[in-house]
């Protein structure tokens, strides 16, 4: 995922900037806080990524088990963050797995073919700096296109119902919202849309998302680049994205 | 409809049940492949294809009983006709406006036009062009 580049902070200025925190809830202190942290949340992903999920959706289970531990810590008790924190982000990692475990369980080859074609297709993208098309991760990963588009299919089935809960679970701030949101997304996503009441039904992060696509018209390969996720995983987020958007429409029409 | 210029075309009869989305979604990647279309452009119209299928599907009585999708393959764009869907997209509700506004922004082109045999044809093109 991609990062921000952060002075690295000492551990007195850690512990200060807590302190702070803990009486103020400023959101740019959180910001700070989150920043400087985000190397472990990232670090102890890794941990996770021979169990067939892709690093991106680790990475940002992990973010939030992140935002949760920076929520909790008590700076007044003589732990270190860090100390705290693992812990933190290790459970929030194991519990996505137990409940992605009792929600789906897909065949292995088909969450293995996922991941790899994940791989393949931010790997063609960063080389050719275009979007692939089915021909071209079929050569790639020496397939027939025909079970390419399965597996991109399977890939959709692989989807998981974790990203979603996210920015309600961490507050106000979610992941987009560190990585740089626009403030005036809501308003002009209203404005075009005509759908104020609806809109409110998305998180900040799927307002961001919509307004990337559908009104900066950027590609899900340059919202991939821009956010350093994956074009799969922008995809599989715009689509829920859209999803709640019409539920949220026809709950409000009924 | 310039279905007479095309090279080669794909069509789909869908009954009103919603395991067909499947269907459409996988029958849309394979025609988007075979047009040279790329994976962004792909999951584009499979975006403006499920939007009108649930639209379908959200149509107690379609007026042709089925939706049928036409993919017509030219050489320059692909262009998607569908029929069955009795949803007037320029009616104004918020609805009307968030499919319309998805479809338009999906497309390079997006029109509907009263269709002789009931409800509305809606067309979605696809440049091919670089």
């Amino acid at each position: 995922m991609h990062r921000r580049p952060h002075k690295s902070l000492s551990r007195a200025e850690i512990q200060s900037l807590f302190r702070i925190y803990q009486d103020s809830h400023d959101p740019d202190i959180k910001s700070m806080l989150v920043n400087a942290h985000l190397d472990l949340a990232h670090s102890l992903a890794r941990r996770f990524i021979n169990r067939g999920e892709p690093l991106d959706d680790l990475v940002q289970v992990a973010s939030m088990g992140l935002l949760k531990a920076i929520d909790r810590f008590d700076p007044g008790r003589n732990v270190q963050f860090t100390t705290y924190a693992v812990p933190t982000i290790v459970g929030e990692l194991k519990r996505y797995f137990r409940d992605r475990a009792s929600t789906i369980r897909l065949p292995r080859g088909l969450r293995e073919r996922s991941h790899a074609l994940n791989s393949a297709i931010q790997r063609f993208s960063q080389e050719h700096g275009r979007s692939p098309g089915v021909p071209d991760i079929a050569r790639e990963m020496g397939l027939s296109e025909e079970e390419v588009i399965e597996g991109l299919e399977g890939a959709e089935s692989v989807s998981v119902a974790s990203l979603n809960t996210s920015s309600s679970e961490a507050g106000d701030l979610s992941l987009l919202d560190i990585i740089g949101g626009e403030d005036k997304t809501l308003k002009i996503l209203d404005e075009r849309l005509s759908l104020a009441g609806a809109m409110s039904a998305l998180s900040s992060r799927e307002q961001n998302l919509l307004y990337l696509r559908f009104i900066e018209g950027r590609s899900q390969t340059e919202i991939a680049q821009r956010l350093g996720i994956s074009q799969m995983h922008v995809s599989r987020l715009l689509r829920r994205t859209l999803q709640t958007l019409r539920q949220s429409l026809k709950t409000r029409e009924i | 409809m310039t279905e007479e210029q095309s090279t080669d075309v794909v069509r789909l009869k869908l009954p009103h049940e919603e395991n067909m989305a499947k269907i459409v979604r996988l029958t849309t990647a394979a025609v988007a492949s075979k047009t040279g279309l790329n994976l962004d452009q792909a999951d584009d119209l499979q975006t403006g294809l499920d939007e009108l299928f649930r639209l379908f599907l959200a149509d107690e009585n379609p007026p042709l009983g089925r939706l049928c999708i036409r993919f017509n393959l030219g050489p320059e764009k692909l262009e998607v006709a569908t029929e069955g869907i009795s949803h007037d997209l320029f009616k104004d509700n918020e609805i009307n406006h968030y499919s319309r506004f998805i479809l338009e922004r999906i497309a390079d082109r997006m029109e509907q036009i009263p269709n002789p045999r009931g409800g509305y044809e809606v067309i979605l093109v696809k440049s091919l062009a670089e």
